[in-house]
């Protein structure tokens, strides 16, 4: 387990201020957040390699705030991996047991059950330059676990990979996570990374957390506009509340030239979000049974994403719709003009 | 198109080279190379131009090394003066350091001190070679160590740490063996300038044949007496000397060459 309590670091004019997080023991933590907000200098932090003004680092209950990097036992894999290039394959995965001056009968058993189950056993006698960008993965991975840390941080580790590789490598870090049991932080800005790994995720922005939890909860209901963003939804929009139903059950919104139902009691201004999944689209002669939140919009333009289409739509307000490859194409059979559905159960209301 | 552009540059500038050594090959003639070959006072010379340019070689990595890595790897406040310092030597007209190193030792309390009550005397004796040799050609060896860590990525080190290493494993089994083409590469500068060095040694320990006579000291005694083509065959003497060194240091160290 590791927890993070009222954690601040600077440097420049970059700060952490009061960062706590916790990750539970054999959790699959991503730390998400873009480029500069910080990911890379709190993986540091939990290493010891920075020195943090104020707060306190816990790994398995006990305190390391001020143990050496070395003491820590933590699998930290860099970004880049930053293999040792005058060291082959086998001397770089041996280093740390090397380094903790292990009997040399154990090193070379542990180097090779590390390489098996990582499969790159084949490699061991390779130099570092040459190979390709998932054997440096799996190397770097493999001299990581093979001291056997308690917790595994990850900084980026599969960012500059191929798609395919990167699949393949995040359903084996996944696995050997699993069987190991790790307490594991990987940092990341590639969404996809988190929908094939996390348990949890937090998104950190500018040194500060600004959501942590599940990933439903990330996507459905984002605490504020950036993470909103962040999680890739386009359409989020801020309306003039008309009335309130007492019951609870939804809210009128004046959005554009439009009314539109929402859900909850809200009152005066407020900001809510539909997710371009969510969005329901039908081609001009088409009938859907929705009663509430249905207009008609122009279709001005669309992309195809491969695994689905992207949709501009142009109506009371300008939105973002990804369709299906089937549904797309009922759609542009019937001209540019759509009707489109919000249906209130999919809009979130943000920061709620 | 371009490589045989830049192949010209390399062309002139080596025959240019060879142009001189050969030239000086024609000038001497049989008597002046049995002279060389036979001479025990050449011979001497010749043994301490060696063994005084390789202790100050050694010395001066001995040196290089820490300072190189903590000019690399330390801020701390007056880190630009003290590069300033390191680098004088570099710039010092090499006749300076001679009269420096002469002025400190027989005119200040502490030279006195050090070479009177201590009796670690280097004026006018050998050991005074290898002090001057240090002072112009430490810097060099220096500058490059630091340039060779300043390449060396932090995150290797901090890896190292992370995977159980202390700071001083971490620098054995990471940055030095990381570094060692540029340290080496210093050392080769290092002991090529001492192995020549000529003008401050003549000042500070002056040339006793058979004492604190080297091959460069040797050329300006044989050429002041007239002896030109000695003169010459101790300078080919000289050259030859520094080829094979260079060549076998580079042969050793791998790809190390100097950066400066």
């Amino acid at each position: 387990m590791i927890r993070i309590k009222q954690l601040s670091f600077a440097i420049g004019s970059f700060q952490i201020n009061h960062l706590d997080l916790q990750v539970a023991p054999g959790e699959y933590f991503v730390l998400l957040g873009p480029t500069g907000s910080g990911k890379s200098i709190l993986m540091q932090c939990l290493c010891g390699l920075e020195k943090i003004s104020s707060g306190r680092i816990y790994i398995k209950g006990s305190d390391v705030t001020n143990v050496e990097p070395r003491t820590r036992n933590i699998g930290y894999v860099p970004q880049d991996y930053a293999l040792f290039p005058h060291l082959s394959v086998e001397r770089n995965i041996a280093f740390g047991l090397q380094a903790r001056g292990c009997r040399p009968g154990k090193i070379s058993q542990s180097v090779a059950d590390i390489a098996e189950m990582l499969g790159i056993r084949n490699l061991l006698k390779r130099s570092i330059y040459g190979l390709s960008g998932g054997e440096k993965q799996r190397t770097a991975l493999a001299r990581a676990l093979v001291t056997e840390p308690e917790v595994l941080l990850l900084d980026e580790p599969v960012s500059a990979l191929d798609e395919a590789t990167r699949q393949e490598i995040c359903g084996q870090l996944r696995r050997i996570q699993k069987q190991l049991g790790l307490s594991t932080i990987h940092v990341s800005h590639n969404l996809e990374e988190v929908f094939s790994l996390a348990d949890r995720a937090a998104i950190l922005n500018q040194g500060s957390l600004e959501q942590v939890g599940p990933l439903e909860e990330l996507l459905r209901k984002p605490k504020n506009e950036f993470v909103a963003r962040f999680m890739r939804c386009e359409n989020i929009f801020q309306a003039e509340v008309i009335d309130s139903h007492s019951d609870g059950s939804g809210t009128r919104v004046k959005l554009g030239n439009t009314q539109l139902q929402i859900p909850g009691r809200n009152k005066g201004k407020v900001a809510f979000m539909i997710r371009p999944e969510d969005v329901l689209v039908y081609g001009e002669g088409e009938k859907s049974n929705a009663d509430k939140n249905c207009f008609q919009a122009r279709l001005t333009g669309w992309r195809d994403f491969g695994s689905n289409v992207m949709l501009e739509l142009d109506g009371p307000v300008k939105l973002i719709a990804h369709l299906s490859h089937s549904a797309f194409d009922r759609i542009k059979t019937s001209g540019t003009t759509v009707n489109v559905v919000l249906p209130p159960g999919n809009i979130c209301i943000i920061g709620q | 198109m371009f490589s045989a552009f830049c192949f010209m540059f390399v062309a002139v500038f080596v025959v240019f080279i060879l142009a001189l050594i050969i030239a000086d090959i024609f000038y001497i003639d049989k008597k002046a190379v049995l002279t060389v070959l036979t001479s025990g006072y050449i011979r001497h010379a010749l043994w301490m131009s060696i063994w005084t340019s390789t202790t100050t070689a050694l010395l001066s990595l001995l040196f290089a090394v820490p300072i190189g890595f903590i000019l690399s790897r330390s801020k701390f406040p007056g880190r630009i003066f003290l590069d300033v310092i390191i680098d004088l030597p570099i710039v010092f007209p090499p006749l300076v350091a001679g009269l420096t190193l002469l002025v400190f030792f027989s005119q200040t309390g502490a030279g006195k001190w050090l070479q009177q009550d201590i009796g670690i005397e280097f004026v006018f004796q050998p050991k005074g070679i290898i002090l001057c040799q240090f002072l112009v050609a430490a810097s060099f060896a220096i500058r490059s160590a630091r340039t060779a860590f300043d390449d060396v990525d932090r995150k290797f080190e901090n890896v190292a740490l992370t995977l159980g290493c202390t700071r001083w494993s971490s620098f054995r089994r990471v940055s030095l063996p990381l570094a060692k083409n540029g340290v080496i590469a210093g050392g080769i500068l290092s002991w090529a300038r001492a192995f020549g060095l000529f003008g401050p040694l003549l000042i500070f320990v002056g040339s006793f044949r058979g004492r604190t006579e080297v091959l460069s000291t040797t050329i300006f005694l044989e050429q002041s007496v007239g002896n030109l083509e000695v003169a010459l065959a101790v300078a080919l003497l000289l050259i030859f000397v520094a080829i094979i060194a260079l060549i076998a240091i580079r042969l050793a160290g791998g790809s190390a060459m100097p950066t400066l």
